[in-house]
């Protein structure tokens, strides 16, 4: 196959230490390859977007990721920042290591939208506390600021239920800035917008990783999946492309052509002969 | 080959429907259909009870007891559904396993909480309220409380095993997202499970606050004031006018209660 090209970062970084390390995680579902093993390290800043046709193992890598998932090779091959995610308990640690926006459904359709926000705290805040808040909301200036910044202020006593498709996203990323994550995951965040829609949210998205409520000098890391080669060239830095579970291409974004991505769709073709590429990706060692 | 066909085809629903068809007919087939159905001259009290109710006994002093014990029926139900709702929530919601459904382990212990939760409520529940008030008039008396608890048992056990169904049933991504954010369980209780259900959660009170005034009036029958107790009294005299105007006290009082839930369901669309 043409397309298959040796793995090499998207950005070429000299940060020492990488912020992700994958070694060999691996998923099966039943008799079903989730994730075949795969080995990845992303620095922080990168911004990573994940492409591939459904069941390529996308939304496995995301939720293994973000600690939902623990990978058949034990917890400790998935580390970000020295931890791992799905070995810590729910919590404040858990909290500020990696969030997740999904495509939709995510937000609680009977509170509104401010408590939803809200939610992005609860990994910060005690029990009683978040009893309180369902009275007497907390932090409401915080989330005030927050839907400011997506540009849906105004919306804040609205149900979620009453807001389109974007504005629901728009809170959904509203609670990923009070969750305030070091590892922002986005699985197919705009898969259900429109083009304009779809830009605006990902600008959004971007914007997060170099915000920081106190001063904006932190750098997180956005790993989201999507399908639009436009936007991935616009937006990120780094693509990988996943195919029947494994690794068939790590680019720049700036490299990925509509030919390679169409390659990577294509259905009717046999795959058997791909190398796989995915336990190649030695650099972290 | 047929006879595999028809093996094939008898699965254990099948075989079950089969079973009662024929039970069914069988019972049907023993049945003696000379005898009539009612006893004789039983026509005539029917027509004398029906007769009663125009009008019904519409006297300021029997009306007088007919307040006084939809009253005592109606605080009957509230406070037993009130002990029966603190009871039967936080039962419900440890028979759901919703608190315990972190992605580590201790599979085995959340399963043996939520089987012994559920033994619990099937135990309160599996016993009617009028047992329960007979065995809590033999040990406390004929005093209110006895209705109370009476209620409050098999009514936590009946809620409590609904609302543990209502809370499996809300929607899975927002309780996931939920968990994302880095929530215990108690806080995703909080913030996702228990304001999806509330809905469901509400109109199903509602629902047994009518059958709870239901089962007040009739646990009065024992002799404790309400309108079972007056009901009695009156069928003991034959003054059927004065049964129907309790019976009209009653639906009106069960229609009040519906009024109400709808009302607060309303309110709570979103």
């Amino acid at each position: 196959m043409s397309t298959v090209r040796p793995v090499r970062t998207g950005e070429q970084v000299a940060a020492p230490e990488p912020l992700v390390t994958i070694k060999s995680a691996a998923k099966v579902y039943g008799t079903n390859q989730g994730l075949a093993p795969l080995s990845l390290a992303i620095h922080a800043g990168e911004r990573v977007a994940l492409v591939g046709p459904s069941g390529s193992g996308k939304t496995t890598l995301l939720r293994l990721l973000a600690g939902a998932l623990v990978p058949d090779q034990g917890t400790r091959s998935v580390i970000i920042n020295g931890k791992s995610p799905a070995e810590l308990k729910p919590g404040r640690e858990l909290a500020s290591l990696v969030g997740i926006v999904s495509q939709r459904f995510d937000l609680v359709p009977h509170l509104p939208v401010l408590h939803n926000v809200l939610a992005g705290r609860l990994g910060h805040w005690t029990l009683a506390r978040s009893i309180l808040s369902l009275v007497w909301p907390m932090e409401r200036r915080a989330a005030q600021q927050a839907l400011a910044r997506v540009g849906i202020a105004d919306k804040i006593n609205e149900r979620p239920g009453r807001l389109s498709g974007g504005e629901q996203q728009r809170v959904a990323i509203a609670r990923m800035m009070m969750q305030s994550p070091l590892v922002i995951l986005a699985d197919e965040p705009v898969a259900s917008l429109d083009p304009a829609r779809a830009e605006e949210v990902m600008e959004l998205l971007v914007g997060l990783v170099s915000w920081n409520e106190n001063d904006g000098s932190s750098q997180r890391t956005l790993i989201a999946s999507l399908h639009t080669a436009s936007l991935i060239r616009r937006h990120f830095t780094r693509v990988i492309g996943l195919r029947e579970s494994r690794v068939q291409f790590d680019l720049p974004a700036g490299e990925l052509d509509d030919a390679v991505l169409d390659e990577l769709y294509d259905l009717g073709d046999d795959t058997d002969d791909i190398e796989p590429l995915a336990g190649l990706a030695a650099r972290d060692g | 080959m047929s006879l595999r066909r028809l093996q094939n085809w008898l699965t254990g629903p099948r075989l079950l429907t089969l079973g009662i068809v024929f039970a069914l007919a069988w019972s049907l087939s023993r049945v003696d259909w000379q005898q009539p159905i009612g006893h004789t001259g039983g026509g005539g009290a029917a027509l004398q009870v029906l007769l009663a109710l125009f009008p019904p006994e519409l006297s300021q002093e029997f009306l007088r007891i007919c307040v006084v014990a939809s009253w005592h029926t109606l605080a009957y139900a509230i406070a037993g559904m009130s002990i029966a709702v603190a009871l039967g929530l936080p039962l419900g919601v440890l028979a759901s396993g919703v608190l315990a459904s972190s992605p580590d382990g201790s599979e085995t212990r959340r399963r043996t909480l939520m089987a012994s939760v559920r033994f619990l409520l099937a135990a309160m529940r599996s016993v009617h309220e009028l047992v329960w008030v007979l065995l809590f008039v033999a040990a406390v008396g004929l005093s209110p409380m006895a209705a109370i608890l009476a209620m409050a048992i098999p009514y936590a056990g009946i809620l409590g095993r609904i609302y543990a169904e209502q809370l499996q049933d809300v929607p899975a991504e927002p309780v996931a997202a939920l968990r994302t954010t880095g929530a215990s369980s108690a806080h995703i209780l909080l913030y996702g499970y228990i304001p999806m259900a509330l809905p469901d959660l509400l109109s199903y009170t509602f629902y047994r606050l009518e059958c709870g005034i239901r089962a007040a009036a009739i646990m009065s029958f024992v002799g404790i004031d309400g309108i079972g107790f007056q009901i009695e009294l009156s069928l003991a005299d034959l003054l059927f006018r004065q049964v129907w105007t309790l019976l009209i006290f009653l639906v009106a009082l069960v229609v009040a209660v519906d009024w109400w839930s709808s009302r607060v369901r309303r309110s709570m669309a979103y």
